[in-house]
């Protein structure tokens, strides 16, 4: 499968992680290999990615972290979205359907 | 299994980054990821050397920037203080090129002696400052308020300035004693002085501003 821009992928980057945490809260690598997973391996966040992502999402209050003890003993820090975060979903999800919509009118692709 | 914390804190040495918390969660990443790998079937030597992978080399360096990245490149940086930052720096390239093309300061001469420089051919040049500013902070988001901020940095630079004398000179006029040159007299008037230049470079920005505004407006328009 094709790897997709950085530029493309940075971009698309803030839906996907919101999105997925909409669901239920995960730790970063669960995100990282769902996001992997999901996309058949197109999106693929490393850890350079990711993290400073979280990390500055939890800032802006879209975000809250809470360490969580696994079964095993081991300590993870889970993110779950908060209201505020999740009213950015709808406007991103907007404004992606218009890019890929006027994509899809200039390029002629269909499923764009 | 190897301790993931401690190689995490060998590796990323840097202050900010290699906080605790980060620490215990980038640890936690590597370990999970490891795992999945020696899950995979990969014997525990090769699954070392693939999860290191992540935190070596340009990963590595790619890692530390990004987080300090975020860390430093706040709203706040991007809206106002790069913008404000390149408006001074315009300002003052421009007072440079003015001086080596031998552009003077017209003097004006006042009543008993006293004359100030108008650096005239620089204050016409200040709106593309301003304007450039209130550009740049307008492309990141910058409110109307962030954007005024930018443009008027240079004053801004200057009105600490006088801030800061003023202080001086009132500290100095209550506890120095008077060696032949009137600090009490001399320190308000250079304030004076720069409080004019700061109003002066002031009105030239903002205008520079209001005509992006206006342009910027008009173009978002015809764009819609």
């Amino acid at each position: 499968m094709a790897a997709v821009n950085a530029q493309i992928k940075r971009g698309s980057a803030e839906l996907a992680v919101l999105t997925l945490l909409a669901e239920r809260p995960l730790h970063g690598y669960e995100i990282a290999k769902q996001i992997e997973a999901q996309t058949g391996g197109v999106l693929r966040f490393d850890m350079a990615s990711l993290y400073p992502m979280l990390h500055r999402f939890e800032r802006k209050n879209w975000l809250k972290a809470d360490w969580q003890t696994l079964p095993n003993g081991r300590r993870r820090r889970c993110y779950r979205l908060t209201a505020a975060g999740r009213k950015q979903i709808a406007p991103l999800r907007a404004e992606w359907r218009a890019f890929f919509q006027a994509l899809q009118r200039v390029t002629g692709f269909q499923n764009a | 299994m190897p301790d993931w914390e401690q190689i995490v804190r060998k590796n990323l040495r840097v202050p900010g980054v290699c906080s605790p918390e980060v620490t215990e969660e980038i640890a936690g990443h590597l370990e999970d990821s490891y795992e999945a790998l020696l899950r995979e079937g990969l014997p525990a030597e090769v699954a070392f050397q693939r999860t290191m992978r992540q935190i070596e080399g340009r990963r590595k360096s790619w890692l530390v920037l990004r987080f300090l990245q975020e860390d430093i490149v706040t709203d706040f940086t991007r809206k106002v203080a790069l913008p404000g930052l390149l408006t001074f720096a315009m300002a003052m390239a421009m007072a440079w090129a003015l001086n080596m093309a031998h552009v003077q300061p017209k003097t004006i001469f006042l009543a008993n002696g006293l004359f100030f420089s108008l650096p005239i051919a620089w204050l016409c040049l200040l709106p593309v400052c301003g304007a450039a500013g209130a550009l740049v902070s307008h492309r990141s988001g910058g409110s109307r308020l962030q954007r005024i901020a930018a443009c008027l940095f240079p004053s801004m630079i200057m009105g600490t300035v006088l801030f800061l004398i003023f202080v001086a000179g009132f500290a100095i006029s209550r506890f120095v004693p008077d060696y032949g040159w009137n600090w009490a007299v001399a320190l308000p008037g250079l304030a004076l002085w720069l409080a004019g230049q700061a109003i002066l470079t002031a009105i030239p920005l903002l205008l520079g501003a209001g005509v992006a505004e206006v342009r910027t407006r008009k173009f978002d328009r015809l764009a819609q």
